[in-house]
């Protein structure tokens, strides 16, 4: 059952992938994109970590996918892309995905990672929790003071001294 | 002779109806007896307490209470019935239907209206029966330059969203669709899908009040999902659960709402934008830009988009039951079960009846769904009321109460949450158990 499970959201998520750059329209795109992303989180799923899918469904296809249809819908393609039609990148591209994925397959298989444990009992996401909050803390704070310098990054980089606000804004 | 007929002949009607009964009875011989042989000498049949099931016994169990309530006791337990009828699809949808006809009412009775009043003679209870009748046999038009495929399945995805986020919601004791570990997270997960839907169908009408619709409907969605999430996180800082069931069990004595008062304000403004509805009705403003994302749609295709929006309605409004008002707890006030019915049966006349397997539903689970049912209509008719009161605001207003007022409210409340714990009041450990 796991295993059809397994074979069926990795054809899903591959071809979604491949489906995402191949498909001329960037609605049908993103939304290939969406179906991408989701596939990993059954990938979450079926390793007994539904905190991680959670998560991942909430930030990547609630988000960030949402934020790529946006810019999609709204700018007009022209102005985001410049169409280079050259099926030279194309294979380059294909070999050096192919290069990654045996140096990252090599990489695991010279690891222990092959020797893991399969019944292993999940791991309970209060104990990550824990962890975080006592050994990991450090990590934890520093975390948070990226993610805090990011946001205020951002807002300080969207506002606009030009544009004066001509609404009452009571 | 007739002038409706003029050819008419009675010998003629008598022999074509001669002429049918005779082809039916070669029919039935050339092909249904074989069939109905094959079956009796083929297929094994069953063996019950000892007799054969024939054909004919098991239509004669049908009809006998006491063969059938235990069929149907067990159908009760099964998932399909979970998802189809009780915590699921059927009783949300019963939930929201009842929700439209109120809230026609309940704002007309608010603006000194008689609302739907005709159909069904008494108030206009049939309002409803005759919209839907209406709805199904309408025709569907699509635009011209629609994108076809999205267009199609905007409507099934937003009621098939509607329908996950409804089976989360717990009930009574143990009669949820999915009891989740993470049900929080996955509450938040399917929240978030509404604005891509939203999105996707506005775009792929390819019109202009839509695409507006779908704009506005992102904004609002999206800016209004993090005050939402934020306000949550007091609950489960004091409950120390994801789990929705064991939210609503650490309420037994106390409710949520009691302690978080901020969270259950915030939570409930975020829940009237999530929804579209007035005063943050903008994506569907009908005196601005006709319906919103909703102009194009037509015929059943307008009616799955409007059942999935009440079906959203009751999931909120049972959330908020759930998270702050302490779900399904409530006085036992169901009465008991009579003992005698199982004990001695039941008397007619002269015949007593013995019906094994009677209480179809336990007591508890009885009274936790009044209860539930009590309160989640409450809430749904507090998210109604400012229909009949309060006019759309500003999108910058809007925006504006979302990420600054909001956000702040919700980190109140968690910052009230992390001293009821740190105080010792609540929490592990605490105070008040």
């Amino acid at each position: 059952m796991a295993d059809a499970v397994f074979l069926a959201i990795s054809v899903l998520t591959i071809g979604s992938a491949i489906a995402s750059l191949e498909v001329r329209s960037m609605i049908y795109g993103s939304i290939s994109l969406m179906v991408t992303l989701a596939g990993v989180a059954g990938f979450f799923l079926l390793l007994d970590a539904p905190f991680v899918a959670m998560f991942q469904i909430s930030v990547y296809v609630g988000s960030i996918a949402v934020l790529i249809l946006f810019t999609v819908m709204l700018v007009r393609r022209e102005l985001l892309f410049h169409k280079i039609e050259d099926p030279r990148r194309r294979y380059a591209g294909i070999g050096l995905m192919i290069v990654i994925m045996l140096g990252i397959g090599t990489i695991i298989i010279g690891s222990g990672l092959k020797s893991m444990e399969v019944d292993a009992p999940s791991v309970d996401f209060r104990e990550i929790g824990k962890d975080f909050l006592t050994y990991y803390s450090p990590a934890l704070v520093v975390m948070g003071l990226i993610l805090a310098s990011a946001v205020i990054g951002a807002l300080t980089l969207a506002r606009r001294e030009d544009v004066t606000n001509e609404q009452r804004t009571d | 002779m007739s002038a409706i007929a003029p050819e008419f002949r009675l010998s003629r009607f008598v022999a074509s109806l001669t002429d049918l009964i005779f082809w039916i009875i070669v029919i039935f011989t050339l092909i249904g007896l074989p069939i109905v042989f094959i079956t009796l000498f083929y297929i094994e049949l069953p063996e019950i307490n000892g007799k054969l099931l024939t054909p004919y016994l098991a239509l004669t169990w049908m009809a006998d209470p006491s063969r059938t309530l235990p069929i149907i006791k067990s159908l009760i337990h099964t998932d399909f019935f979970r998802i189809s009828t009780f915590p699921g699809f059927g009783f949300a949808a019963l939930l929201a239907a009842g929700t439209i006809y109120v809230e026609r009412k309940f704002l007309a009775k608010m603006q000194l209206r008689v609302g739907p009043l005709y159909c069904g003679k008494i108030e206009g209870i049939l309002q409803l029966i005759g919209d839907g009748l209406k709805l199904i046999s309408k025709e569907i038009i699509i635009p011209a330059k629609a994108d076809k495929p999205i267009f199609w399945a905007a409507p099934l995805l937003f009621v098939g969203t509607a329908a996950a986020f409804i089976s989360l919601i717990p009930v009574a004791p143990g009669w949820v669709v999915a009891d989740l570990d993470v049900g929080l997270l996955a509450v938040f997960a399917v929240i978030g899908f509404f604005p891509i839907i939203t999105l996707l169908s506005s775009w792929s009408a390819n019109s202009k009040f839509p695409f507006i619709g779908g704009i506005r409907a992102l904004h609002q969605m999206v800016s209004f999902e993090i005050p939402l999430i934020l306000s949550l996180l007091g609950i489960v800082i004091l409950a120390g659960t994801l789990n929705l069931t064991e939210i609503v069990e650490s309420q037994q004595h106390y409710w949520w709402i009691i302690f978080m008062p901020i969270g259950a304000i915030v939570f409930f403004t975020t829940i009237l934008a999530e929804l579209e509805r007035i005063p943050f009705d903008l994506p569907e403003a009908e005196s601005e830009i006709v319906a919103g994302w909703l102009t194009e749609f037509s015929g059943m295709m307008y009616g799955l988009v409007q059942l999935g929006s009440y079906l959203k309605l009751y999931a909120f409004a049972g959330l908020f039951t759930v998270l702050f008002l302490g779900g399904w707890n409530g006085p036992m006030v169901w009465p008991p079960f009579p003992q005698e019915i199982i004990t001695e049966g039941i008397k007619m006349g002269p015949i007593t009846m013995h019906v094994p397997g009677l209480p179809l539903l336990d007591q508890e689970m009885l009274n936790g769904t009044l209860w539930f049912t009590i309160k989640t209509i409450g809430v749904i008719l507090v998210i109604l009321l400012p229909r009949g009161v309060f006019p759309r605001i500003r999108i910058d207003l809007l925006l504006h109460t979302g990420w600054y007022k909001l956000i702040g409210l919700a980190f109140v409340n968690i910052f009230i949450a992390l001293a009821l714990v740190y105080a010792g009041v609540l929490g592990p450990g605490g105070l008040i158990q």
